[in-house]
C-alpha cells in the first residue's frame, strides 16, 4: 500500500523580525507553528522560516491577512 | 528571505561551500529537533537562534566590530570570557562540530585527529563559517597535543594567544593558573586598548555568573521524573551558551525555566516517567553534534544529564563575587576555572566523583561514557570511570564516535541492548 503524501508548510520573511511578529501573533490567535530553518526547496536563502501542518494553513493566513506581516509566500514542501 | 551573503562576501567567506553547509542544516534540525513531539514553548527562541545561525549574531559582531570592539574566539571552558568581556571585547565559543568541516582539517592535520580539532581547523581553513572570520583573535589552550599543535597551523592565518593550562591540581597550579589568567588580561588589554578595572571585572563575573545560574537552574529540572525537557534541547540550549550574548541568554533561559518548573509541578514531562535516564559522560558535543543525545533519544531513553564541558563543567561553580581588586579577582577565577575536572588533569578524581555525585542528584539508570575519535586523554580516563561505576553498581558503556554518520546503525543497535540491559 502506498503511503499518503504528507505536506509541510513553510512561510517565507524578507526578514527575521517580520518572522518573530508573525511568530508571535500566531501564538497568540492559538495557530500551531515551529521556527524552522529554511529548507532549501523552500527558497535559496538562509534564515527563519515558519513550519505550519496543512490543518493550520487557514487559520494561519486569516492572521497573516490581519495583523500586516510582510511575507515573501508560503512553500509547499513535501515532508520525506 | 533574509540575505546574509553581502555581509559573509564581506567577511572573506567561501559562499559557495557554504552554501552546502546552509543546505544541510533545515534537514538535520528538522529531524532531530522538530519532529519532538510536546517540547516546551520557551525552545522557540532557541530555534530561531539556530535558524538564524549564520546570520543574526554574526551581524551583532559585525556590528560591534564597526563601532571598533574585538572579538576572542574560544575553544575551551578553561578560557574566563569575564576577562574578556570586562575589557570590551566579546568572547564567541568556536569549537566546530559538523563533519562537513572535517576534511579541511585533514588537508593539514593528521587524520587520527580528534574530529573537533578537525573541524574547527577547517571551519576557519576552508572560510565557511563566519564566526571563525569574525574573531580578531583566538584564545587556545593546552588542554591536549592536538590542539597544541592545532594553534601552530591556525596561527599562520589568524592570530592565536595560547594559555597554559597545568596538568596538576596543587596549590602551585592554583596559583601558575592564576598567572596564566594575568596574562590574558594584559593580552586583552593590548588587542583593545581598553584597560580592564576592578569594577568592569566584577560587574562581567556576575555577568557570566548569572548565565551558569540559568544553566544550573536548567539542570536542576531535568532532575524531575517524568523529564519536562529532552536531553536534545538541554544539549542545544548548551551549545547556543557559547556564542550568544550573554544577557539574552540568561534571560531566554530563565524564560523557559518558569515553563519547565510549572510542568513539573503539572507531571507534565517529555517522557513516560519510567523510561531509562541516561547520562552522558566524556567529551564535548560542539554544535551541531547531536548524534548520540538523538540516538539514545529515539531508542526511547531520557538524556538527563551531561558530565561534559557542553554540559554540567560549563556551568558548575560560580566564580566567588566579593573580590574587589584584580588581583583578588584573578584568585577567585582561578580557584573557580580549577575546579573544572578535565581529563588532561593527573590525577583527576574529582571527575569520577563528580559522575558518581550525578548519578545520584539525576537518578541515572545508566551511563554512557562517550568519547570522540582520538581523544586519547577521554578514552584512557574511561578505564578508570567505567570501574568506578561498575563498583558502585551502576551499569555503564563506552562508546568512540566521531561526527559521521557511518556508525550511527551500529550504535543504534549497542545502545538500545544497553537499555534492555537496564530493563532487566
Amino acid at each position: 500500500m502506498e503511503e499518503a503524501e504528507i505536506y509541510d508548510y513553510y512561510i517565507l520573511f524578507p526578514n527575521h523580525h517580520e518572522g518573530l511578529h508573525l511568530h508571535k501573533e500566531l501564538k497568540k490567535a492559538g495557530v500551531k507553528c515551529s521556527i524552522s530553518p529554511t529548507p532549501r526547496a523552500a527558497s535559496s536563502f538562509c534564515g527563519i522560516s515558519l513550519l505550519l501542518a496543512e490543518e493550520q494553513l487557514d487559520a494561519a493566513k486569516k492572521v497573516i491577512e490581519s495583523c500586516g506581516v510582510k511575507i515573501e509566500g508560503i512553500a509547499k514542501i513535501r515532508r520525506k | 528571505m533574509a540575505d546574509y551573503r553581502e555581509m559573509w562576501d564581506g567577511l572573506g567567506m567561501d559562499l559557495e561551500k557554504h552554501d552546502m553547509l546552509c543546505e544541510a542544516l533545515p534537514n538535520a534540525f528538522g529531524e532531530v529537533y522538530l519532529s519532538q513531539k510536546n517540547r516546551p514553548e520557551g525552545m522557540d527562541y532557541f530555534d530561531f537562534v539556530v535558524a538564524e545561525i549564520h546570520g543574526v549574531r554574526p551581524a551583532e559582531l559585525v556590528e560591534h566590530k564597526k563601532k571598533g570592539g574585538k572579538v576572542f574566539g574560544t575553544f575551551c571552558v578553561y578560557v574566563p570570557d569575564e576577562v574578556i568581556f570586562a575589557a570590551g571585547a566579546i568572547a564567541t565559543g568556536l569549537c566546530g562540530g559538523s563533519q562537513f568541516w572535517v576534511p579541511g582539517g585533514e588537508k593539514v592535520l593528521p587524520a587520527n585527529t580528534c574530529p573537533l580539532i578537525k573541524a574547527s581547523v577547517g571551519a576557519r581553513l576552508d572560510r565557511t563559517c563566519p564566526f571563525f572570520r569574525l574573531a580578531d583573535i583566538y584564545v587556545g589552550e593546552t588542554t591536549c597535543d592536538g590542539k597544541k599543535k592545532a594553534w601552530e597551523i591556525l596561527n599562520q592565518d589568524v592570530p592565536v594567544y595560547v594559555m597554559d593550562i597545568p596538568q596538576m591540581k596543587r596549590e602551585q597550579d592554583i596559583a601558575a593558573w592564576g598567572e596564566e589568567i594575568k596574562l590574558l588580561l594584559n593580552k586583552v588589554e593590548q588587542v583593545t586598548g581598553n584597560k580592564v578595572t576592578p569594577e568592569a571585572l566584577a560587574e562581567n563575573i556576575k555577568l557570566i555568573n548569572r548565565k551558569r545560574e540559568a544553566l544550573a537552574r536548567l539542570y536542576n529540572t531535568r532532575k524531575s521524573s517524568p523529564v519536562p525537557i529532552s536531553g536534545r534541547d538541554a544539549l542545544l540550549i548548551s551549545q547556543i551558551a557559547f556564542y550568544d550574548d550573554p544577557e539574552r541568554f540568561s534571560s531566554k533561559t530563565n524564560e523557559l525555566c518558569d515553563e519547565l518548573e510549572k510542568r513539573i509541578a503539572e507531571k507534565n514531562g517529555v517522557f513516560p516517567a519510567e523510561a531509562p535516564r541516561i547520562m552522558i559522560t566524556g567529551t564535548p558535543m560542539a554544535i551541531p553534534n547531536w548524534k548520540l543525545h538523538n540516538i539514545v533519544e529515539t531508542c526511547g531513553a531520557a538524556v538527563v544529564v551531561e558530565e561534559t564541558c557542553t554540559g554540567v563543567r560549563y556551568f558548575a561553580n560560580p566564580v566567588d563575587e566579593t573580590g574587589t581588586t584584580l588581583d583578588e579577582q584573578i584568585q577567585t577565577l582561578a580557584e573557580r576555572y580549577m575546579k573544572v575536572n578535565c581529563a588532561c588533569f593527573t590525577p583527576n578524581q574529582g571527575r569520577i566523583d563528580d559522575i558518581l555525585r550525578l548519578v545520584k542528584e539525576y537518578r541515572v539508570d545508566g551511563v554512557i561514557d562517550c568519547n570522540l575519535q582520538f581523544c586519547g586523554l577521554y578514552s584512557t580516563e574511561g578505564y578508570l570511570v567505567q570501574q568506578a561505576l561498575q563498583k558502585a553498581g551502576i551499569p555503564v558503556m563506552h562508546l568512540e564516535t566521531d561526527y559521521s554518520e557511518q556508525d550511527s546503525e551500529q550504535i543504534r543497535t549497542r545502545v538500545q541492548a544497553f537499555l534492555e540491559m537496564l530493563g532487566d
